[in-house]
């Protein structure tokens, strides 16, 4: 089992603090959902997990197995197991989903730090890539279990993409490069009844004993069809409740109206 | 053959510098005919009457002439004559085996090296030769087309001197309905170092004719290149046409090109600018018909102190015309890089649809990109669009593709390779796409 510990987390970007102090325990074989007002500071704390360099922490720590990975780069947290899908993924111009995506998985799954490659040759470190048939093997076949079309390998890396086929796109990411911990920042706003039950059977199928998900939203929709173990309610930069399924229902129920009457003065005070 | 080489050894022991002896002697050691003769010595005397370019042309103002001399360099390199393939070096032997074409020259110096037909081009009267021999054996059809309608010696100081001094080029000529469906190679390797050179490019197609055609530039150490390319495009024909120059860091590179199009024409041209350590590019389309459709893409990558200058002109002249230019350029060290362009769209040409864009990418903050894009319209009923950018890499990309688990240098990698891609979807040769993929990693890196 892992552990993802966020401990008394504070953030800031551009002087503004907006994590004050955020504690959440993640292990894996959980699904922990975090739910709060438009501007609490939730993808802020996704992007303070993935190393996002805007951001910076003052305060507190996040470690994974015990050990903090604050100072680590992006894709050193990605390679020991940590992946975000973004709210808005960016559209990266002439990068094409399969070949951004070999390099991924081939980083990850440690192809690149091989001094040979898979035919044994050797070449320069960083140089070896995941064999191109495997690669298309394995990504053809996630593209189907995830309902993703085939075209999209060529495409452009969310380049054009409709919000529900970004949407899609990560959760192909995410299958491809097999996270320990995952944090889904909206990654059920924006789609269709259709698109939202294929994403959430991705999720579905991924979630096994050993990967945890945050699950980030704002609808109790996606709860329908993806079975939290705990909710939380995120305001103002911290975790105000934290309970089970019935949190979800309390707050569809009350709106966050309730959430600002109810913690609104213990936070400025 | 052999005999024309002596000769133009000892002719050009004899003769130094640029000077009308020299170019008498140059097109005696040719066996050219007389018209040839009076061409070249019109132009040596436009060449001689025309003034350098000025930093105050407006053309010039942001690629200064600063430390060229004419007088550095060797008017004309020596031919060598001809070889078979396998004679020729390790890399002329690879760049041809890379690509499947339909036939090949090899240029080296001022003369043609070596030359390949692939497949029987003359059953459909296709002709591709080198120049040179054009003159003797096509010299009505030269006569016609070379440098009278689309480059006109007297265009600039660099034509009027290429038309006096030309040396190699090829000269394709497709008759009407005739396809060429593989591509044309052509390369020239200016191997001398500190000599001038005077590459043409004669392309000349007849209605509803197809061609594709590769000028493969190299070498020019320490040397000058002034390049012209003419492409005469007949009612509804296809050229394909790409001119990727690769030349030495230290070679003075000054290229006027022109396509002239007939209705309904169909032109791709490609662009590319990797090496000199200057370069100043004309580049016209010239939409002389109806229905005519341009698409002229470049990419450039300056590293080093390399200044790379191209200068486009989209001339509208006939109605319900079509032209797209993208130039897309990476920018690193202390490179430089100028844009300029105009499209034109004369009184009566109604319905254009035109668009030029340019994008810059900077890898170093001491590298720097001038975009200058303009517009002057003379009708009503037109579609113009056009933008230049400036800008560095995008760190949110870095960012997305880090926490997907890239390290930094292969994001950036990543990043600039695909700001290329734009223009790479649209090469039609896939060999040529693989190579300059190969270039553009290799400049990344080192
Ligand atoms: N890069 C940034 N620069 C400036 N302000 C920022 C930046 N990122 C976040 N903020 C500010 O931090 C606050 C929290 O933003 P964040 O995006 O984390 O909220 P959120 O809970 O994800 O909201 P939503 O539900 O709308 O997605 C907002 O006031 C936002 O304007
Ligand atoms: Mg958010």
């Amino acid at each position: 089992m892992s552990v993802l510990e966020i401990r008394n987390l504070h953030a800031a970007v551009e002087d503004r603090e907006i994590l004050k102090g955020v504690n959440l325990t993640l292990r894996t074989g959980e699904i922990h959902a975090l739910m709060g007002p438009n501007g609490s500071g939730k993808s802020t704390l996704a992007y303070v997990i993935a190393g996002h360099p805007h951001y910076e922490v003052t305060e507190g720590d996040i470690l994974l197995d015990g050990e903090s990975i604050l100072d680590l780069e992006p894709d050193e947290r990605c390679k020991k197991g940590i992946f975000l899908a973004f709210q808005y993924p960016v559209a990266v111009p002439g990068v094409s989903v399969a070949n951004f995506l070999r390099t991924a998985v081939s980083n990850v799954r440690g192809y690149t730090s091989r001094p040979v490659d898979a035919e044994g040759r050797s070449g320069v470190i960083g140089s070896n890539l995941m064999p191109m048939r495997e690669f298309r093997k394995e990504l053809n076949e996630k593209m189907k279990e995830f309902n993703v079309d085939p075209s999209f390998a060529r495409r452009y890396l969310n380049d054009g993409f409709s919000g529900g086929e970004k949407k899609r796109t990560e959760v192909l990411q995410m299958a491809m490069l097999q996270p320990k911990f995952a944090i889904l920042d909206e990654s059920d706003s924006g789609l269709d009844i259709d698109a939202l039950r294929v994403v959430a059977d991705g999720i579905n199928k991924l979630a096994t004993p050993d990967r945890g998900f945050l699950l980030i939203t704002h609808y109790q929709r996606i709860l329908n069809y993806v079975k939290p173990h705990y909710v939380s309610i995120f305001y103002d930069g911290r975790i105000v409740m934290t309970g089970g399924p019935e949190v979800a229902h309390m707050l569809e129920e009350k709106g966050y109206s309730w959430v600002e009457r109810e913690f609104g003065e213990a936070v400025t005070a | 053959m052999s005999v024309f080489v002596k000769e133009t050894e000892s002719i050009a022991q004899s003769v130094q510098g640029f000077s009308e002896e020299t170019v008498r002697a140059h097109s005696a050691a040719r066996n050219e005919p007389e018209w040839m003769l009076e061409f070249r010595l019109n132009a040596w005397r436009q060449f001689e009457q025309m003034p350098w370019p000025q930093p105050t042309d407006e053309s010039w103002r942001r690629t200064r002439l600063t430390g060229f001399d004419l007088n550095h360099f060797k008017p004309l390199a020596v031919a060598t004559g001809q070889v078979e393939k396998g004679e020729l070096s390790k890399f002329l032997q690879d760049e041809l085996n890379e690509m499947d074409s339909a036939a090949s020259m090899v240029f080296e110096d001022s003369g043609l090296r070596n030359r390949i037909l692939n497949t029987n081009l003359d059953e459909h009267g296709v002709i591709f030769t080198d120049l040179q021999r054009a003159v003797l054996e096509y010299p009505e059809l030269v006569r016609k087309y070379f440098m009278t309608e689309a480059v006109k010696p007297d265009l600039n100081k660099f034509t009027a001197l290429h038309a006096a001094l030309w040396d190699t080029g090829a000269f394709v000529y497709v008759p009407a309905k005739a396809r060429v469906t593989l591509p044309l190679q052509v390369i020239l390797n200016q191997c001398t170092p500190g000599v001038g050179g005077y590459h043409h490019t004669l392309v000349v197609t007849e209605e509803g004719a197809e061609v594709t055609v590769v000028d493969d530039l190299l070498g020019a150490k320490d040397g000058l290149q002034a390049s012209v390319v003419e492409l005469i495009l007949g009612a509804g024909s296809v050229v394909r046409y790409m001119n990727l120059q690769d030349f030495e860091h230290s070679a003075w590179n000054f290229l006027t090109g022109r396509a002239v199009m007939s209705r309904d024409a169909d032109l791709r041209w490609i662009q590319v600018s990797w090496g000199s350590r200057l370069t100043k590019a004309f580049l016209d389309v010239d939409l002389m018909g109806p229905g005519g459709h341009a698409e002229l893409l470049g990419i450039y990558f300056p590293t080093g102190e390399q200044h790379i200058d191209h200068q486009t002109l989209q001339l509208h002249r006939a109605p319900h015309c079509f032209s797209d230019l993208l130039f897309n350029g990476a920018l690193k060290d202390r490179s430089r890089s100028v844009y300029m362009g105009v499209i034109k769209v004369f009184p009566g040409a109604q319905k254009t649809d035109a668009y030029q864009r340019n994008g810059n990418l900077i890898l170093d903050p001491t590298a720097r990109a001038d975009s200058i894009p303009g517009l002057e319209i003379q009708a009503d009923d037109v579609r113009c669009t056009h933008g230049a950018t400036v800008a560095q890499v995008e760190e949110e990309y870095v960012f997305y593709l880090m926490a997907r688990g890239l390290s930094r240098p292969q994001a950036e990698r990543m990043i600039v390779q695909g700001f290329f891609q734009a223009v790479l979807d649209r090469v039609p040769v896939e060999s040529v796409v693989h190579k300059l993929e190969s270039v553009i990693e290799r400049k990344i890196g080192g």
